[in-house]
């Protein structure tokens, strides 16, 4: 038993060499490691064997204008923050909402206008905000629409408000689960990006519309770890030099995203 | 994006899952071992530690234990993870975690032999190790076949869990080329892909029980 011991104990100090401790060091990326969320298109998601979007091919310009090599790391988006701290990944960018999270990370400027729409299926009774009083509303997980809705965003008391007339919220893992719930009469709406929306609606012609009113409006920025301020400056640089050069709208044009969300100077 | 390609992607996806999978098994069977050895030692304070590592776990999440085992060198000891592969922390996750399931199933099945057995090898003048290693462990391997079956399949759906962590199996890449391109096609496929892998799984525990059964 001791000799098991003995040789567990080697094989455990042999495990850490062999991973070695490096102290955890920040800035002066080289290569720029984005997280983001694959099942979001059209801003992250997989096409044939590459990783495409709109977020993500901004992110390649940027690296290729920067001479840094881009790693697309598809992440589980419940453990974004733990791999954002630990420096697995060094941001996230991936249509990532700044309403209600702004203490949580290093923040580039806004670049995208995103606002949350309702998306139901065609010949629904629902035609306003007023007609889900009583409805069954998907969201997914985690998004500041979530947050908003179920009443725990203090700066948005209007949602809040429609949210606890719902009879449920139910909160989704993906944007496609959502639409594949709503799709199937799981839920009676969807609150979502509209630009998600604008593109299941595009992929699927003829079975969803949006309501006229909207949710609430939100705007999309890259999120850095809290306090990388250098590495934010370096990409926001980058990024604005794209939106002047117009880069940014023709990658917009490249996925349906209406050039006037758009808000960068 | 045609069907076709989307196979070719969920078999990429597949490769993963069956790494993930062997490397698993490679570490677990034999680490189950041992902790079944440490559980059922007579020194109280080992026995007691075993017992200890065995309850917590199987009484958390695998979920968490990769979660855990991932990014524990950063938040507890302030490493970088920059040189810890995501493949590496969930083998060693998923080791960690089916060790004690076999251990467990090792010492059900080393307590099922006859005490008698250990009694008359000792008579016949066997040392205790040959008496485990020669008599009490080929019975006991022949035993537990069909309950470390039951794991073994469970282990080839559980390595759908490594996305915890960013590793890209095959069920998260059929969840992202269903999102892709707005169909359940790749989700239907993948369902299709664990069924076959863990038939291929059930025919070769049946076929390791009915090598083993040579005295009947």
């Amino acid at each position: 038993m001791k000799k098991i011991l003995l040789m567990l104990t080697a094989a455990c100090a042999a495990a850490m060499t062999f991973t070695g401790c490096e102290k955890a060091a920040e800035g002066g990326a080289k290569k720029l490691v984005v997280g983001f969320d694959a099942d979001f298109p059209p801003y992250g998601f997989k096409d044939g064997k590459e990783y495409k979007g709109f977020d993500l091919d901004l992110a390649r310009e940027v690296c290729r204008r920067r001479g840094w090599t881009f790693v697309a790391n598809p992440i589980n988006w419940d453990a974004k923050d733990m791999e954002l701290n630990s420096g697995s990944i060094d941001c996230i960018w991936n249509g990532f909402t700044m309403q209600g999270r702004e203490e949580g990370y290093t923040w580039t400027e806004p670049y995208v206008d995103n606002s949350q729409v309702v998306l139901v299926k065609v010949g629904s009774p629902i035609k306003t905000l007023k007609d889900l009083a009583g409805k069954t509303v998907g969201v997914q997980t985690d998004t500041p629409v979530q947050k908003a809705l179920a009443g725990k965003d203090d700066g948005n008391k209007a949602a809040a408000a429609l949210g606890k007339t719902f009879k449920k919220l139910v909160v989704l893992p993906n944007y496609n689960n959502a639409v594949m719930d709503l799709d199937s009469g799981a839920v009676d709406a969807v609150a979502l990006d509209v630009g998600v929306a604008k593109k299941k609606m595009s992929d699927m012609p003829g079975k969803f519309e949006l309501l006229k009113e909207i949710v609430m409006t939100e705007t999309y920025g890259i999120g850095f770890k809290k306090g990388n301020v250098q590495l934010r400056d370096e990409v926001q640089a980058t990024l604005k030099e794209m939106a002047k050069d117009g880069t940014m709208a023709k990658i917009a044009d490249q996925y349906k995203i209406e050039r006037a969300a758009l808000i960068l100077k | 994006m045609p069907f076709g390609e989307m196979l070719l992607e969920l078999l990429s996806g597949l490769l993963v899952s069956a790494e993930i999978f062997v490397f698993t098994l490679a570490l677990a069977l034999p680490l189950g071992l041992v902790v079944a050895g440490g559980r059922m030692s007579r020194n109280p304070f080992v026995s007691q530690l075993f017992r200890l590592y065995i309850s917590v776990v199987r009484g958390t999440p695998l979920m968490l234990q990769i979660l855990f085992v991932y990014f524990a060198p950063y938040y507890v000891f302030g490493c970088s993870l920059a040189r810890y592969p995501r493949l590496l922390a969930t083998v060693l996750a998923f080791s960690m975690n089916y060790a004690a399931y076999f251990a467990e199933i090792y010492r059900g099945g080393i307590l099922s032999i006859d005490r008698g057995q250990w009694e008359a090898a000792k008579a016949l003048g066997l040392s205790a190790p040959r008496t485990f290693l020669r008599i009490i462990l080929p019975q006991t391997v022949k035993r537990v076949i069909p309950a470390i079956g039951n794991e073994v399949i469970t282990l080839v759906k559980d390595t759908s869990l490594a996305f915890t962590i960013a590793v890209t199996e095959m069920f998260t890449l059929a969840k992202q080329l269903a999102s892709a391109n707005t169909t359940m096609a790749p989700l239907i496929a993948a369902g299709v892909f664990y069924y076959v892998f863990n038939y291929i799984v059930a025919w070769a525990m049946e076929r390791i029980e009915a090598r083993l059964s040579y005295y009947d």
